[in-house]
């Protein structure tokens, strides 16, 4: 038998914990999400796209933006339907023309192998100009790289890879020129990235003149075109060790496939070619830069999952050169990994696709349903390829102009 | 080959606490083809001197002398039975016995011939190529013997080799050791907790008191071979030693052993 | 293997499950059709069924190679490691603690380091193999040294063993049924990281990564028929490894 304090004691303990349970039940409940004020949306990273269109099937989410051919692989193997393409997104005309894939190279590479980055710098360019005029053959042959010509089999549905990619090559503008009016555009995603709190090195409080100057470096831009332009490419001295070429699996990267598929063409036209060593691979591991009929590099093509492994490679010295998306090259420029942007590689190309049955088929459309969503407490879900990506920018901008706000998911 | 034990003790350290004495000043001599048990009460620390003997263990102090020579780690000269799980259970019967002989760089042929000799000796020679888990423990036991003989030692050293066995399978192969002690000729310094075992073989019976283990008293039993359980003789014998390593230690009469013709 | 008819009972009805499943959910994104994933499997062969990333076989060829030889190399340090930690008190005291500390990290965790320190290439996918290998054949060795009894330790050296002959034909004999079991199941966790060691860019052929760029394209049917690959090659291994056992440590579990 107890007494009586001791029980006192023991049930004022209890009363004391249940009262800060239902402090702190209350609390929560008075904090959970409910009908918000602002209406908003969420945007879900998935760290590429290859989930997107499974989320999207499985109602988990309600759109996504990605790149090509992402998305215009959804109307095709009946995933979903095209919103919008990345160029028409809101605000109207700020996204036109909007920067995406550029090729980048470090900074000794530029320095020390002027002639060889020169040259590779051509043969890029030379490939971008054929696709402008080729554009189904070269739709072909990135079908071919990406996916051996196969079909892509989304659920029961299958369709030709070439197909997807023929379709999505009008909504990608290859272009190389490194104009005054690109590097102002990615100037955008600077601030945007400064914005996202993704930037802490150089590129945090620079001046624009300043970032530029990080950036950019176009020499080897026109000295390619001045060679393109005379009709002699400068033989590049023979390279004795490997050079590293890195790239991604989007066909933003086009300009690399055209140029080592078609390599007989350009040889034979230019004087310039990247010769693929294995000549029956899909995707070619190895390859020669041939110059006036001489091997000068033997080149390493390396893909990687996304833009910032790209970035790390070209750190360690593993890659000298690279086509990667912007954001990556300028968060790593920002912390001051050794590279530069030499041109664009594309512009535009990608797109937003939400449901088959979403109640929306244009951006207005689109606005209303995501806010009467927000208000019965389900915002609308939106998957983005990754925090600070060209696609994150420019939907979080286009959906904070129309009033929407972001909540990451 | 005269083995000589003097006055060897041994102490094993605590951590923390004072050493635990387990043998103190233990002498005793080995005269060629002689079967002396070692009994005492548990922890009286007869094994420890047998591992000593062995070379497995060092003494504190004292030594043992081999023919006059002092050793002081193994000597080819002994073997040691142990009393279970010593067969190699990867290794068939045959290729058990031969374990040892291997270390003594003979070529195969020879080897195995030897090792069929021994297998022949312990009465196993059907089963050369089987494997110790085919084996009952009594032939295990027998393989044990034959692969300390294979390396012909001198003297034999056996610890409690026979106390994992049921009784009958016990009383056969005490029959069977003296048979091949008979035949071999070997010394054999002998480990038991039997009392009847060690009246049933030996020569002589060194009891030790218990710890720290001294030799209380050195037993003759001059009674001829085979001997009978059942005699006389034999059972005064048991109870003299019985007596020496009860809990009082003091016997009750003067049991000494006089000779049979008493 | 023993009994066809119990081994192969529970994987035939997963299948026919799978198919029944898959028809009544009606929704292939959340469980495909196994007739988008047969096809696949019909012409392992055939270059064509894998978005250019060549024949099935290729890529499981080339990645047996890999995980071969990270498996091998991890044998190589680990076992010997093993057998100086189980016979060492000071050598086991010595590494113990680093041992644990490394042990729980997961094999993909080192990706990115191996990626700095090895480059791209066969060394750098190698290294996130052995890791995945190395753990279980050093603990399994260290436990199988120090299962080894005394008494056969004892009875070898009053039979004239020296060190080196306890170790050749006490410890090594003695041991190795625990050993193997450890190389069993190293070479089980080293094939599946596959996945992850061929996560390292510069890798173009594996079954990891014909998975992952399945993945990166939302190819799920390829990823499930490299997923039935990588099972079916992992079981026969395991049964090769399992007759081992049988032919040549029998004694281990007859043994009273």
């Amino acid at each position: 038998m107890q007494a009586p304090h001791q029980v006192y004691m023991k049930f004022s303990l209890h009363i004391m914990l249940a009262t800060l349970v239902a402090i702190g039940l209350v609390i929560a409940g008075c904090t959970t999400p409910g009908p918000s004020a602002e209406p908003e949306v969420t945007i879900l990273y998935t760290r590429g796209t290859g989930p997107m269109p499974t989320l999207l099937a499985t109602d988990q989410i309600d759109g996504y933006i990605a790149w090509q051919p992402f998305v215009e692989v959804a109307p095709l193997a009946g995933i979903g339907k095209v919103l919008a393409y990345s160029g028409d997104l809101p605000p109207a005309g700020k996204w036109q023309n909007h920067p995406c894939c550029v090729f980048a190279a470090r900074q000794d590479a530029i320095e020390n192998s002027p002639d060889l980055t020169n040259a590779l710098t051509a043969a890029l360019v030379l490939s971008t100009r054929y696709i402008e005029q080729h554009p189904n053959e070269s739709a072909e042959i990135v079908a071919d790289w990406l996916a051996g010509k196969g079909n892509f089999t989304y659920g029961d549905i299958s369709v030709s890879s070439v197909e997807v990619l023929q379709r999505a090559f009008p909504t990608v503008k290859f272009v190389n020129p490194p104009t005054d009016d690109w590097k102002r555009d990615q100037l955008e995603f600077v601030y945007a990235q400064r914005e996202l709190g993704l930037l802490s090195g150089s590129l945090m409080s620079s001046t624009d003149p300043e970032s530029l100057d990080l950036l950019f470096d176009s020499r080897p831009y026109y000295a390619a075109a001045a060679m393109i332009e005379s009709g002699t490419i400068i033989t590049p001295p023979a390279q004795t060790r490997q050079v590293g070429v890195g790239y991604l699996l989007s066909d933003h990267h086009a300009a690399l496939f055209v140029a080592v598929k078609n390599w007989q063409y350009f040889e034979e036209t230019y004087g310039i070619a990247i010769k693929p060593r294995d000549l029956t691979a899909s995707r070619p591991e190895i390859a020669d830069l041939m110059v006036n009929g001489q091997p000068v590099a033997e080149l390493k093509l390396i893909s990687a999952d996304a833009g910032p492994q790209l970035m790390q490679l070209a750190a360690t010295n593993t890659i000298a050169y690279a086509l990667v998306g912007n954001p990556p090259a300028i968060a790593a420029i920002d912390k001051d990994t050794p590279v530069k942007i030499i041109m664009a590689v594309n512009l535009e190309g990608s797109g937003v696709v939400i449901a088959d049955d979403a109640p929306a088929d244009d951006w207005e459309s689109f606005v209303e349903w995501a806010e009467s969503r927000s208000a019965q407490g389900k915002p609308v879900i939106i998957a983005a390829p990754g925090k600070g990506s060209i696609q994150d920018v420019l939907i979080r901008s286009a959906l904070e102009e129309s009033g929407l706000s972001v909540k990451e998911g | 080959m005269t083995l000589e034990i003097r006055n060897l003790a041994k102490e094993f350290p605590v951590p923390g606490q004072d050493s635990i004495r387990a043998l103190s000043g233990i002498s005793l001599s080995l005269a060629p083809k002689e079967f002396v048990s070692v009994l005492g009460p548990s922890g009286c620390g007869k094994t420890t001197l047998l591992r000593i003997v062995a070379g497995l263990d060092g003494a504190t102090s004292g030594c043992i002398e081999l023919n006059g020579e002092v050793v002081d780690r193994r000597s080819s000269k002994m073997a040691m039975i142990f009393q279970e799980y010593s067969l190699y259970p990867w290794r068939t019967v045959l290729d058990n016995i031969t374990f040892g002989i291997e270390m003594q760089n003979v070529g195969k042929r020879p080897a195995r011939e030897a090792a069929l000799t021994y297998l022949h000796l312990v009465g196993l020679d059907d089963f050369a190529d089987r494997y110790p888990y085919e084996l009952s423990g009594g032939m295990r036991q027998r393989v044990a013997v034959a692969r300390a003989l294979a390396i012909e030692p001198e003297i034999l050293l056996m610890d409690e080799p026979f106390g994992a066995l049921d009784a009958q399978t016990r009383n056969m192969l005490q029959k069977e050791l003296l048979e091949i002690w008979e035949k071999t000729e070997k010394t054999i310094l002998f480990v038991t907790h039997s009392v009847d075992e060690a009246v049933f073989l030996s020569d002589r019976i060194v009891v030790l008191t218990e710890r720290p283990g001294r030799i209380r008293e050195i037993v003759d039993i001059p009674l001829p071979r085979p001997r009978d359980r059942t005699s006389p003789e034999f059972a005064r014998i048991r109870r003299h030693v019985l007596h020496l390593i009860s809990e009082s230690g003091q016997p009750k009469e003067d049991l000494r052993v006089y000779p049979a013709s008493l | 293997m023993r009994r066809p008819i119990s081994t192969f009972l529970l994987p035939v009805l997963l299948i026919l499950g799978w198919e029944v499943a898959a028809h009544v959910i009606a929704n292939p994104f959340v469980l495909p059709s196994l007739t988008t994933v047969t096809p696949i499997l019909l012409h392992p062969f055939s270059p064509a069924y894998t978005l250019g990333s060549g024949s099935l076989i290729d890529n499981a060829l080339a990645s047996l190679y890999r995980v071969a030889i990270g498996f091998l190399l991890a044998a190589l340090v680990a076992i010997p490691l093993g057998i100086g930690m189980g016979r060492s008190r000071f050598m086991h005291d010595l590494l113990d603690s680093t041992i644990e500390l490394l042990r729980p990290i997961p094999p993909l965790a080192w990706v990115p380091l191996a990626l700095a320190w090895f480059k791209i290439g066969l060394v750098s996918i190698t290294f996130i193999i052995l890791i995945g290998a190395f753990f279980p054949i050093l603990l399994n060795t260290i436990d199988g040294v120090k299962s080894v009894k005394k008494t056969w330790v004892e009875v070898a050296e009053t039979l004239g063993a020296r060190e080196r002959d306890v170790l050749l034909k006490v410890v090594l004999p003695g041991s190795a049924p625990t050993v193997w079991t450890g190389l069993r199941v190293g070479f089980g966790i080293a094939w599946m990281c596959l996945v992850a060691a061929e996560w390292l860019p510069g890798t173009t052929r594996g079954l990891g990564y014909l998975i992952l760029h399945a993945y990166n394209f939302g190819q799920t049917n390829l990823i499930i028929a490299g997923m039935v690959v990588i099972g079916v090659i992992g079981i026969l291994i395991d049964q090769v490894f399992r007759a081992g056992e049988h032919r040549w440590f029998s004694w281990r579990a007859l043994e009273r």
